[in-house]
């Protein structure tokens, strides 16, 4: 700007020579100073009528729920509750909306469109396709979702959530992780995409990023139904007929804690390889409990639960719901572009103890995980060409577990291909709606990608090696 | 379906050769990397740095001395230096060898952006203490001058390294840190530490691990051949003088060292029920972490008082200003507290 006076240089100088002078950590000695004036200043200005900042009500609950003894115990009654009452609850709702949306108004838009004339691909696009895609993600999901998140919300707003990060702390902590993971986790159970949103509440940048790469692993309610009927049909069926259900019941928890068991051990590897350099910082306030509003919580959280599972439904299920259908219907040389699809992904499957039907039912419900047995079942009766089937790109479910199963045998299915796709179900990428959720959260598209593709490459790893392994010991599967 | 035991041992196979390919600084493709980067231009950058740090400490940088910090053959190092020379960075007359203004400027920029970068990692990334180092060793030779300038300007143009080296300015000016070793500290009378040296490694590592900071008030009680003895910040540590010597301290008035309390100087160190003074936040604990200690309310003269312990032993919840707030026990160990009786 102008030419450097005497006067300027001299003032340069000393700024220079004083910068040596004033000492190491000046930054952190004025933020400090600044920071404790602040304080005094507050302390002088701020009257507490009666010094009393922890209620005994407070303290008493606080003991009671962080004690040695109930601690863990009462933890884990309260979140059995919870589940309890998601799982069978969400079953009436849903066999409703089924009935309504799928035995009801499908047989109805159909009719409809044969009496106005409408040519069979278009019906079958529109209706078969889009329309029962839409619906079928809408009865398996809307109650669990209507009934879960309500509850959550409760016992957070009542204050009890952070007590259980607080408990669960020292655990997470031995993996890297932060003890408000246990909540995203929890969250995750419900849905993946809401559990990654729920990794706000994590201040600390390398915790929430485990959280959000790591919330992939808890079996979400998509994917409950696909565990619930491989394990009653296959697993259940092999112990006499009493024990069946508890046998069934047991191994969809034992895969939901396999599930828990990976969290640990990838928020473990992950924070001491990729995420060593990410800041972290650990805080972790436990509010004062507050009586929960619970009208307005439950309407609030209904009526949000239910616009985005409809949003999710129509902007994610609908789509691939007409590229199922399409696949199904467009035919090359007699073949549809479903089955060159599958044949192509068999000897894959294959190896892996899976088949070529169930990676592709995996690729078509990256929208929406609930669509996978209604998608195997049709693809496995297109492929096997067994009676029973609604046709080629409707899906169905089958009302019998006995003629599901003889469906499956039929098409080469072992206790094998069972055991892996449970597996496979609880270890594969996030749906398209957690995906996005990921990168809007993270703002990143490699951890984005981290986030996707891990958990697909160790899902082909682990059945591969169970695969391997099973043959072996079981001969030849 | 291919045979289950072909199938596995075509994949463990498989496993095993990629993690020798591209296992973390061990395999092969690091390795690859490594080697790669040891150019010509960063052995001699590298031995500008070595030069001028003998220059600093007033002593003969020399052919042996050289190799020996390259980690070269005296016959590589020899070509080097006559590289060096024809690139106007030294000049070598009668047998020394002296840094000519051009290399002077280049290995200042070289310490600058170590240094930068080593306070970069402190303040803005959770790497460890052990691995700024390493870290900054590669850094130093990707900086430009420009980039440095930058760093430093978002860092806020700091003096001095985490370790207590000064910073170079950007126009070269280098104060030394000003400190006497520790062992030539006279017996019970206080000094501050002002500097740790970070090489080698080993020793660093034993000063990272005895949990010593510049600004830390230390004292020495015994000061023996095998041993020295001094206490700081509460805590008694014992190291061999190899080790005391490579910590620089300044003196101090007599009336700086604060007389010991009752030994419970950690927030750690309160039971439930218990209160305490806030005396001051260590100086581990920097950038991001620092910042939440002083957004919760955790400054001088902060009444705390511990509430109650996790069933699994950590963390403990605090009352800070009216909020329970819990930390972790590597946290509320970083925060020097006075208790008070309640």
């Amino acid at each position: 700007m102008t030419v450097q006076t005497g006067a300027t240089q001299a003032i340069l100088e000393t700024a220079d020579s004083l910068r040596w002078q004033i000492g190491r950590e000046f930054h952190e000695h004025l933020m400090e100073d600044i920071y404790t004036d602040a304080t005094h200043i507050a302390d002088r200005a701020v009257t507490r009528p009666d010094e009393k900042p922890r209620f005994d009500l407070d303290r008493t609950i606080d003991r009671l729920v962080t004690s040695r003894i109930f601690g863990f115990p009462l933890m884990i009654l309260l979140f059995t509750i919870v589940f309890w009452l998601t799982i069978s609850g969400a079953n009436v709702p849903s066999s409703w909306l089924a009935t309504l949306l799928l035995d009801t108004i499908h047989p109805l838009l159909k009719q409809g469109a044969a009496a106005i004339g409408m040519p069979w691909w278009l019906d079958g696009f529109l209706i078969d396709g889009m329309y029962l895609a839409t619906a079928w993600v809408v009865s398996v999901m809307l109650p669990p979702m209507a009934i879960f998140f309500p509850l959550f919300t409760l016992l957070e707003d009542f204050g009890y959530l952070p007590r259980v990060a607080f408990n669960l702390d020292n655990a997470f902590k031995k993996s890297g992780a932060h003890g408000k993971q246990a909540l995203s986790m929890m969250m995750g159970f419900g849905c993946n995409a809401a559990g990654v949103v729920a990794t706000r509440v994590i201040d600390s940048p390398r915790e929430r990023l485990i959280a959000i790469i790591t919330n992939n692993f808890a079996l979400c309610n998509g994917r409950w139904p696909t565990q619930i009927l491989i394990a009653s049909i296959f697993i259940g069926g092999l112990v006499p007929a009493y024990l069946g259900g508890l046998i069934s019941a047991l191994s969809v928890v034992a895969i939901a804690l396999l599930g828990v068991l990976f969290t640990f051990l990838v928020s473990w590897s992950l924070s001491r390889t990729l995420l060593k350099g990410e800041v972290s910082t650990f805080s972790l306030e436990l509010p004062p409990y507050r009586p929960p509003r619970i009208w307005q919580t439950i309407y609030t959280s209904v009526i949000d639960r239910t616009l985005i599972v409809l949003w999710r439904a129509i902007t994610f299920a609908m789509p691939a719901g007409a590229v199922i259908w399409l696949t199904a219907n467009v035919t090359i040389g007699g073949t549809s572009v479903v089955e060159y699809v599958i044949n192509f992904l068999n000897p894959l499957g294959i190896l892996v103890g899976l088949n070529g039907v169930i990676l592709v039912a995996y690729i078509f419900a990256i929208p929406a995980n609930e669509i996978v047995i209604p998608t195997i079942l049709m693809l496995t009766v297109l492929v096997t060409g067994a009676g029973g089937g609604a046709g080629a790109g409707v899906m169905f479910e089958l009302e019998s577990q006995a003629d599901t199963l003889a469906l499956f045998y039929a098409d080469g299915w072992t206790l094998l291909t069972a055991v892996n796709l449970m597996l496979f179900s609880l270890i594969h990428n996030p749906c398209s709606t957690t995906i996005y959720t990921i990168y809007k959260e993270t703002g990143s598209k490699k951890w984005t990608a981290v986030a996707s593709l891990l958990p697909v490459v160790m899902g082909f790893v682990v059945t591969f090696f169970v695969a391997q392994i099973w043959r072996l010991v079981a001969g030849i599967g | 379906m291919p045979d289950p035991l072909i199938a596995l041992g075509t994949a463990v196979l498989i496993i095993t050769l990629a993690a020798f390919l591209f296992w973390p600084e061990h395999g092969w493709l690091a390795r690859w990397r490594q080697t790669n980067q040891l150019n010509e231009r960063i052995r001699s950058e590298d031995a500008l740095k070595h030069i001028h740090k003998f220059e600093m400490k007033g002593r003969r940088p020399t052919l042996e001395s050289i190799s020996g910090a390259l980690n070269n053959s005296q016959n590589d190092t020899a070509q080097l230096i006559a590289a060096m020379q024809a690139n106007n960075f030294l000049t070598v007359a009668d047998g020394e060898i002296h840094l000519t203004p051009q290399g002077r400027d280049s290995a200042l920029h070289i310490i600058r952006a170590h240094r930068l970068w080593e306070r970069y990692l402190a303040e803005e990334t959770g790497f460890q203490q052990s691995e700024w180092h390493g870290q900054a060793e590669l850094a130093e030779h990707r900086l430009t001058p420009a980039q440095a300038d930058a760093l430093a300007f978002h860092l806020g143009n700091p003096t001095h390294d985490p370790h207590g080296d000064p910073i170079p300015t950007a126009d070269g000016a280098l104060v030394a840190h000003g400190g006497q070793p520790l062992t030539t500290l006279p017996l019970d009378s206080p000094g501050l530490i002002v500097h740790l040296e970070d090489e080698p490694e080993v020793i660093y590592a034993q000063l990272a691990a005895e949990d010593l900071h510049p600004g830390m008030v230390v004292r020495v009680t015994e000061s023996a051949p095998e041993r020295v003895r001094f206490w700081s910040n509460g805590d008694e540590h014992l190291v061999a003088p190899i080790v005391a010597g490579n910590i620089s301290v300044i003196p101090l008035p007599e009336d700086e060292m604060e007389e010991d309390t009752d030994g419970c100087e950690r927030l750690t160190c309160l039971s439930p029920g218990e209160t305490a003074v806030v005396v001051n936040i260590s100086n581990a604990s920097r950038g991001p972490e620092r910042r939440r200690f002083m957004d919760l309310g955790i400054l001088p003269g902060t009444s705390i008082t511990a509430e109650m312990r996790s069933p699994g032993g950590d963390p403990t919840a605090y009352i800070i200003r009216g909020a329970l707030i819990a930390l972790r026990h590597e946290q509320a160990n970083l925060i020097k507290v006075k208790k008070t009786g309640d």
